[in-house]
């Protein structure tokens, strides 16, 4: 099964960020396990319907910074990483999602003991 | 898997210059088109674009500088090129009295590396009625038809001038969709001219962008993504100021509160400097082929 990518052409982020930013994710959510192999991009292009360059770009930037590698020849699989490049990997997604937020806090005049309790209640309730 | 080819320019203009009377449609433009991507040509009417490409086809003679067609001067292109080159104009000429069926009989005998199957699959795509009459066709059916007679020989070199603007957007996605798997299989590189650019923004890797006849744009589209940006700043110590001095401001609306800009940078750094040395925050969003297009068309040097 190949991953599920959602590219959004007219967000104005060059789609192998998406894609870089999608596959990253969904390896920090453990959708994508160590090991696991992925499309060709002549396949993920297909797929896509994207430029197979932009495909390929995608690529060669995740194997570049480890986060990919390459077996039996043209396969990229999923790479074993160490626990701390891990945890940092599924931080920085929800590093980003806070940022806008801090940001909105500020503009809001939310004080930062208001903002974080806030953000607290969120984590503890189980409503999404 | 495709290797981009990097080698060899299948179209290079060297310093050309197009006049028609007094009027110059190009001025003094040099360009190499990198082999193997998608370029979308983009530039405002009357800004040069079938100029460009009736030159790289050798349609017209430029009236200063050369252009080279896959490796030869576009005005000595001849069969072993012209079976490589593939042209789409924006209302093409045809024999008006054939049936598509004939029209496409007739072209597909100058072409050794006709492909029948690809025509067959094109047909059914673009659902174009064969054994209807050139002359009969609505202005969408003429364009699949040019599109037909343009693709069916497996171009290296494709030339695409508007070639989608009458199509409805099913048949729209069909034939990008196609064009992509033109590039993935046989490497082609594809020059598309065009004004509907959320549809162009889908498979274009490099802009190409004329302003007045003048190159106002070469760039990989990626980094144009990555260096146009709408920030919105808001104050948070004293008023903002009324105009911003840094180069990559380009446009600047606001009052003393509020302001919105579009900026071009590469320099990642350059959003913390300015929210520093103003005093603002600042959201960030990247902009999308559409709101780029009116930012990257009127760049043309400002005439002393």
């Amino acid at each position: 099964m190949p991953p599920l990518l959602t590219i959004d052409l007219h967000n104005g982020v060059p789609a192998y960020r998406q894609i870089m930013d999608q596959i990253k994710l969904q390896i920090a959510t453990g959708v994508l396990p160590a090991g696991t192999e992925l499309p060709s991009t002549r396949a993920l292009s297909a797929t896509l319907a994207l430029n197979p360059m932009t495909i390929s770009k995608a690529y060669g930037l995740l194997e570049h910074d480890g986060v990919l590698e390459r077996r039996r020849g043209q396969t990229l699989i999923v790479r074993e990483r160490p626990a701390d490049a891990q945890l940092t990997a599924r931080l920085d997604p929800l590093r980003q999602q806070l940022t806008t937020a801090a940001y909105l806090a500020r503009q809001l005049n939310v004080s930062p003991a208001q903002a974080v309790k806030l953000f607290r209640e969120l984590l503890d309730s189980k409503i999404p | 898997m495709i290797s981009p080819n990097t080698s060899a320019s299948p179209l290079v203009l060297s310093d050309v210059t197009h006049r028609f009377g007094e009027h110059a449609a190009l001025h003094d433009i040099s360009l190499e088109i990198p082999a193997g991507r998608i370029i979308g040509l983009l530039g405002r009417n009357g800004a040069g674009k079938t100029t460009l490409l009736n030159i790289s086809a050798g349609l017209l003679l430029p009236s200063a500088g050369t252009c080279r067609t896959l490796d030869i001067p576009s005005g000595q292109l001849d069969t072993p090129q012209l079976t490589r080159l593939g042209l789409v104009q924006q209302e093409g000429r045809y024999l008006e009295w054939m049936t598509v069926r004939q029209q496409l009989d007739f072209n597909a005998s100058f072409y050794p590396r006709w492909d029948r199957d690809l025509e067959k699959r094109l047909v059914e795509a673009l659902e174009v009625d064969p054994k209807r009459k050139i002359v009969q066709l609505s202005p969408g059916d003429r364009q699949k038809v040019g599109i037909l007679l343009g693709v069916c020989h497996r171009p290296s070199l494709l030339l695409l001038d508007e070639p989608i603007s009458a199509l409805d957007p099913i048949v729209r996605k069909r034939m990008l969709d196609f064009l992509l798997e033109l590039l993935r299989d046989d490497g082609c590189t594809v020059v598309i001219s065009s004004h509907i650019l959320n549809d162009v923004e889908k498979i274009v890797d490099w802009i190409v962008a004329l302003d007045s006849g003048e190159l106002v744009e070469n760039t990989p589209f990626d980094s144009l993504q990555e260096s146009f940006a709408e920030w919105t700043l808001t104050s948070t110590n004293g008023a903002l100021p009324e105009t911003f001095a840094e180069p990559f401001v380009i446009t600047h609306q606001g009052d003393a509160r509020q302001a919105l800009l579009h900026v071009r940078t590469t320099d990642s750094e350059a959003v913390t400097r300015f929210a520093a040395s103003h005093h603002v925050e600042i959201r960030s969003r990247p902009l999308n082929l559409d709101e780029m297009f009116p930012l990257l068309t009127s760049q043309r040097k400002k005439q002393p």
